[in-house]
């Protein structure tokens, strides 16, 4: 626990003493918030804040692999994987140091949108439930994105390698819960295969949190999503040290 | 402290560790030696437990280095050959984070990092990023991470590698200090550094030891003692004299006479036999005269080269030529 907060504690400190965090929040807050305006100005400014998380998840897509293909990648480029994995702490908490660490990060970008839904609560009547729904959506969702990143981000030195798969696994994930393609596949596929894929994506419970509906099954399907790539990726860690 | 015992280690097809047996005594200062490739760093990850050994076992302070590798990792301070430094960093914010991760409690850090930084002077650096570093206090940073925590045993993989030659008097220096409190294992090209620092030398080729022992003890068993010889009388007359004080097959290496002088060089062999008094005696039975008889020890450097059958960096050019 310690451990995992010192690794947590260093991982999220890094990120403010590099340009990355800048950079990406604020090219991540600006691109969103110009679609929300964009959106909100075409359909005659309803007072809710349905666009900007409809936008999220695809923004996600796009501009989490930058930040993620460094997390491992980069260390093991340095020789610093060497240094925390001759710690004497387990590898566990290193992955789960350095998930929570990207994920608090993400956090506080988050954050930077609220003025969005506090302008609107200004001028008009919001309805708040389905906002911090979306919020809590929006982090969960970005946590099980950032643990498919990371784990690429551990399988290879090369960090273009890791951006470009994690590119391809979110973008795969993405479409299976999007509710156009699942709307498409009903009419040929059967319900149950529908099913399953789609309930595979970490889109569809965010879809569900989204409209403000706190259900456990949802946010036990995260656990699980994170669960199975933290560990798939602490795993992808020990082999390397049988194979050198 | 360590005991090593029959380590392997392959890298798919390439076996980079071929069995290595050995132990290491409290405060000792092993010089790992070897030419690329040998195994040096191998052992040493395995040891610090970053790698897994493919057979075999070790353990560091009676922790085996699979089993109980928490545990063996916790007395062991760690230098790798890249020196791991997040170059973001400020000197006191990495120093400190090795150590709450290391889990020293919060009211001792202040006294443990104050101890490493005075040891590697650190002092003047402390509030700079190491990405600004010099490359000495790069490595300075590096070794002060792997003693903050004050450790019975220290890796050290090349700690003087790519060090100019007065940051590596600086380290040395620093080594050598550190091997009075600390177990050391470390892995060099330079053979003057296990010259000065350690107390004891492994030499590694192949992925196997080759020779195990104090200098006096390696180079007395591996490297032999030759004879040096000069000698005014016809050349091929005396060649043929000394070839019959030596067995058949034994080498005898001549420099081109100058002024009717001649200069020999002759490999004793090990059996102790009166090599020199027999060569005297016959000069003198011949008629010649005696200019010079020296008998000279092979140095660890000679030694070196012969068991591993390649040249050690840093090795002087001409002296090879006589080799």
């Amino acid at each position: 626990m310690r451990e995992t907060l010192v690794v947590f504690r260093r991982e999220l400190r890094s990120y403010f003493l590099s340009p990355i965090a800048y950079v990406f929040g604020i090219l991540m807050v600006s691109v969103l918030l110009y679609y929300v305006t964009e959106a909100t100005l075409q359909n005659g400014a309803r007072a809710t804040a349905e666009p900007l998380f409809g936008t999220l998840p695809f923004m996600l897509v796009l501009f989490l692999p930058g930040l993620t293909m460094r997390l491992w990648a980069e260390e093991r480029k340095l020789g610093t994987l060497e240094l925390l994995m001759t710690f004497p702490v387990r590898v566990g908490q290193l992955v789960l140091g350095k998930f929570l660490a990207c994920v608090a990060y993400l956090a506080i970008v988050l954050l930077l949108t609220v003025g969005l839904p506090l302008t609107l609560g200004a001028y008009g009547k919001l309805d708040w439930t389905p906002v911090l729904g979306s919020y809590l959506a929006s982090l969960l969702f970005a946590g099980s994105f950032v643990a498919v990143g990371m784990f690429w981000s551990s399988t290879t030195r090369d960090q273009m390698v890791a951006m470009l798969l994690s590119l391809v696994s979110l973008f795969v994930l993405y479409q299976l819960g999007n509710p156009q393609n699942i709307e498409y596949a009903s009419g040929w596929m059967p319900a149950w295969l529908v099913d399953v894929v789609n309930g595979l994506s970490p889109h569809k419970y965010f879809v569900s949190i989204a409209r403000g509906v706190l259900d456990t099954r949802d946010l036990v399907y995260f656990a699980c999503f994170c669960g199975f790539f933290l560990y798939a990726n602490a795993l992808a860690l020990e082999a390397r040290r049988t194979k050198g | 402290m360590i005991e090593v015992e029959q380590l392997a280690k392959s890298y798919g097809f390439a076996q980079a560790l071929k069995g290595v047996t050995f132990t290491v005594q409290k405060g000792e200062v092993i010089g790992f030696l070897g030419p690329n490739g040998a195994g040096k760093s191998t052992t040493m990850k395995i040891l610090t437990g970053y790698l897994l050994p493919t057979s075999g076992r070790a353990s560091v302070a009676g922790h085996d280095v699979v089993a109980d590798s928490v545990a063996a990792r916790r007395c062991i301070g760690y230098l790798p050959e890249t020196t791991p430094l997040y170059g973001e960093m400020r000197v006191d914010e990495y120093l400190r984070f090795c150590a709450e991760i290391r889990g020293i409690p919060a009211d001792r850090q202040r006294v443990a990092i104050g101890r490493a930084v005075e040891r590697c002077a650190l002092q003047r650096v402390l509030g700079k990023n190491i990405v600004e570093l010099s490359k000495g206090y790069k490595q300075r940073v590096g070794l002060a991470q792997a003693i903050v925590h004050e450790p019975p045993v220290l890796v050290l993989d090349e700690p003087t590698s790519g060090l100019d030659p007065n940051q590596i008097v600086e380290v040395r220096s620093l080594i050598e200090q550190l091997g009075k409190e600390h177990t050391v294992i470390l892995s060099t090209h330079y053979l003057q550094e296990v010259e000065k620092s350690c107390t004891r030398v492994i030499i590694i080729d192949q992925g196997r030891i080759v020779a195990d022992g104090t200098q006096a003890q390696i180079t007395a068993a591996h490297g032999g003692a030759s004879l040096r010889l000069r000698v005014r009388g016809p050349a091929e007359a005396v060649r043929a004299q000394l070839q019959q004080l030596l067995p058949p097959d034994a080498a005898i290496v001549a420099e081109p006479p100058v002024d009717g002088v001649s200069t020999w060089r002759l490999g004793l062999p090990p059996t102790g036999a009166d090599v020199a008094g027999a060569a005297a005696a016959l000069v003198v039975k011949n008629g010649w005269s005696l200019l010079e008889l020296t008998t000279e020890q092979a140095s660890l450097e000679d030694t070196f080269r012969q068991l591993t059958g390649r040249q050690p960096t840093g090795a002087k050019a001409q002296e090879a030529a006589h080799a």
